[in-house]
């Protein structure tokens, strides 16, 4: 494996569901070490991208190559690297955050006990511990993420692909989370995240995409992306085209 | 081998944690007695195939015995997947476990779902191997025949789950699924003799696997036993590894995707939907509207609308076969009739809310009366009754039941007057006992046991007046006296109903912040 090579790279990938293509020829490359935040309005195709990255839903055409290995020829390999923070689904309802943390330790390759003594470790690191008794189906949308979060964590990987990580997390849990994955890139982790929430990735990306009905339509860093007095804000309405003046309704 | 032992851990304690914390003492009484059942039934099968004078008995009952084992098999283990008790392997794609470990541990996992057909053809095994008139090696013929059943359970499993990720296969195969259950009582009443019941005897064709399995634990043609049973083994190997590999790639939104509904249907439905609002006003119409809406686009309800006027058919067509001219024959409609009845209570008189359970909190935050919200759930559940009765008559029709006009008036007078009191009680239930439902899921999985006790009562109680008006025809051999007393049963119906109405609304007003709680918890859509 070259160090040289991107975390990252994605050409030409296509995803068609019936007629409608949700992602469109994409093309993407992160460098290893950075924070990358991929924007999107809803429905712009940010969760079909992370699937395919996951290996959950095949691309229809189109490469993927994770940490320099091509995807899915190597998944096997890939997938011991990297973090996943997937959509709520994926989650194990009837098992609870501490069973679900040291269960995907386990498949890691931990050790049972050192599974254990991590899950129960990140458990209170989240703020779970409290609820370690409790189901993941009668978690709150925010302790789900955490706890997807926690376990994502528990073997160390070197690149960690986040889908929504902070959707209906509170501030304080967001913090925490926050500061974790900047110590985690601080180490030289990747960390590449979707979102639509412009605050979060403005204080965390070093670079940013924003996808719009399955293509890229912006791309750079965060200094390139806020030319002149413009905030991410004006870049994303701009970018997505609708920056418009706020019609009003004559009734309203 | 870790991630084996990982995911066997993550199955044992999602089965443990399926079931009711809150209660560890009657969870266990209820195993104890499940499987002592069956521990009981694999002692039976151990003695009776250790006793050389049963070999007879043996002969005739083992393929019969062996084919049932497979039914329960491969029947069991979709309802387990359809409420959650099984892992689903498909969510560790996105882990490093090599796929064809994952297949193994899937195989494995099917003997959890089916671990009490393993007792019994463990006691089965143990009897044949105590039996002296029968070779020591015979037992182990039952080893290949659990190998089959694992297979095939996987390659089922997965083929129905992928199915029903489509649109519209999902009731269809749900539909299906159920109707499996009315088969036994139509083979019992109308199929005796035929090529069905052939399945289970001793002279049935030597080539079904469970033949085979029976022959082989016998001692019976070994060779050709073996290789029939062993070809059968390794076709269900490849079909259960092919629907694996199959469900691994398989993408569910793309499936969802596909089948959407065609502008026309679209137009069509629209109008069905606002046909209330032509005739109530707002708000009582738009309730209603909002009320149709929601169930029939709720999976559950359209599979119990379906089973209403097809199951019930089905379910009651040998008993009324028993004789045309009998009372049951005659009054065949209004017994399915109501039987429909009972499948859509659960939709649209016990527990009213729990279908739209984000709804609950806007009902009394409105500027609407409660008893208009509970008189809206009320006619739309009118709607649907008759729409029921009117497709059973459907169905009864093209079944070539007795049906005349005097009939067809008798079922619509008795379901409505039934539904008068279901729906007084029910109103009252849905307050005091409300639960959030999963409109999305085809089958129930939890049920609470206080409901259940009440509806004992209640069921019977509900079907008083009705039995009354049937009395009357008895002893007074008119259909005056039965349609008066059902009169008279009608207007004290409404009476119960405003009261029962009324209760509820104050009910409703005292305890509204514990039912917004209550219908907060649960696996529903708008769980968060």
């Amino acid at each position: 494996m070259s160090d040289v090579s991107p975390a990252i790279h994605v050409e030409g990938l296509r995803k068609v569901y019936g007629d409608k293509a949700a992602v469109d020829g994409l093309s993407l490359s992160v460098a290893r070490g950075s924070f990358f935040g991929f924007l999107g309005p809803n429905g712009a195709g940010k969760t079909t991208t992370i699937k395919m990255l996951m290996g959950l839903a095949p691309p229809t055409s189109g490469s993927i190559e994770l940490l320099g290995l091509p995807m899915p020829e190597r998944a096997l390999e890939i997938k011991k690297l990297i973090g996943l923070v997937p959509d709520e689904s994926l989650l194990f309802d009837h098992l609870t955050g501490g069973e679900f943390i040291e269960f995907v330790g386990r498949i890691y390759g931990l050790d049972r006990a050192v599974a254990r003594e991590r899950s129960a470790e990140l458990l209170d690191l989240f703020e779970l511990g409290s609820s370690s008794g409790k189901l993941i189906n009668e978690y709150s949308k925010g302790m789900r993420k955490r706890v997807a979060m926690a376990a994502a964590l528990i073997h160390r990987p070197q690149l960690y692909l986040m889908d929504e990580p902070f959707e209906g997390v509170d501030a304080v849990g967001a913090r925490l989370m926050k500061d974790i994955l900047l110590e985690q890139v601080r180490h030289g982790a990747t960390i590449f995240l979707t979102s639509h929430v412009l605050e979060v990735v403005e204080r965390l990306c070093d670079r940013v995409a924003i996808i719009n009905q399955g293509k890229i339509v912006l791309e750079g860093t965060m200094a390139e992306l806020r030319h002149a007095s413009e905030t991410l804000e004006d870049a994303f309405v701009r970018a997505i085209g609708v920056d418009r003046a706020v019609e009003t309704l004559d009734w309203l | 081998m870790h991630h084996a032992r990982a995911i066997l851990w993550a199955q044992w304690r999602t089965v443990r944690n399926f079931y009711p914390r809150g209660g560890i003492a009657w969870t266990a009484v209820i195993g104890v007695f499940w499987y002592g059942f069956w521990l009981l039934a694999s002692f039976a099968g151990s003695q009776l195939a250790a006793n050389p004078a049963n070999l007879n008995l043996l002969r005739t009952a083992l393929p019969g015995a062996l084919l049932i084992v497979v039914l329960y098999w491969q029947v069991v283990p979709l309802l387990m997947a359809a409420t959650g008790a099984s892992l689903d392997l498909r969510k560790l794609q996105a882990y490093p476990i090599p796929v064809p470990q994952l297949f193994s541990i899937e195989v494995l996992l099917r003997v959890t779902s089916g671990i009490e057909m393993v007792m019994v053809l463990c006691g089965i095994g143990s009897g044949i191997l105590r039996n002296p008139q029968l070779p020591k090696w015979a037992a182990f013929g039952l080893a290949p025949f659990i190998l089959f059943n694992l297979f095939l359970a996987v390659g089922l499993r997965d083929l129905l789950l992928r199915m029903m990720a489509r649109r519209r296969f999902r009731e269809i195969i749900v539909f299906l699924l159920v109707m499996c259950s009315a088969l036994p009582q139509l083979l019992l009443t109308r199929a005796s003799g035929t090529h069905a019941w052939g399945l289970f005897a001793r002279d049935s064709w030597n080539g079904w696997p469970w033949m085979a399995a029976a022959n082989l634990a016998q001692g019976i043609a070994p060779a050709a036993s073996l290789g029939i049973l062993a070809l059968w083994t390794m076709l269900a190997a490849w079909f259960g590894h092919e629907q694996f590999m199959r469900t691994l790639s398989f993408d569910k939104d793309a499936a969802g995707a596909a089948g959407t509904r065609g502008a026309r249907t679209q137009g069509l439905l629209e109008t069905f939907f606002r046909l209330p609002s032509t005739l109530l006003r707002d708000p009582l119409g738009a309730l209603v509207e909002k009320e149709i809406r929601a169930l029939f686009r709720s999976p559950r309800f359209r599979l119990v609308f379906l089973m209403g006027f097809t199951f019930g058919v089905v379910i009651l067509l040998p008993v009324s076969s028993l004789g045309r001219a009998s009372w049951f024959g005659n009054d065949y409609l209004t017994a399915v009739s109501v039987y429909s009845l009972l499948l859509l209570s659960e939709a649209c008189f016990w527990n009213s809310f729990g279908f739209d359970r984000s709804a609950a909190q806007i009902y009394f935050l409105a500027p609407v009366p409660f008893s208009r919200v509970l008189i809206g759930k009320n006619l739309s559940a009118l709607f649907f009754i008759a729409l029921e009765v009117a497709a059973v008559t459907l169905v009864c029709v093209l079944v070539r039941m007795p049906l005349d006009l005097r009939r067809i008036c008798e079922a619509y007078a008795v379901a409505g007057v039934v539904t008068l009191f279901l729906m007084s009680a029910g109103n009252i239930l849905s307050i005091h006992q409300p639960r959030g439902v999963n409109p999305g899921t085809q089958i129930r999985s939890n049920a609470a046991g206080r409901v259940q006790a009440m509806l004992v009562v209640i069921y019977p109680v509900a079907f008083i007046p009705a039995a009354l008006a049937y009395l009357a025809r008895y002893v007074f051999e008119t259909e005056w006296a039965f349609f008066g007393v059902l009169a008279f049963d009608a207007i004290a119906g409404f009476i119960v109903y405003r009261v029962a109405l009324d209760s509820a609304v104050q009910a409703a007003d005292r305890l509204k912040e514990q039912m917004i709680t209550s219908l907060s918890v649960g696996d529903g859509p708008i769980a968060s």
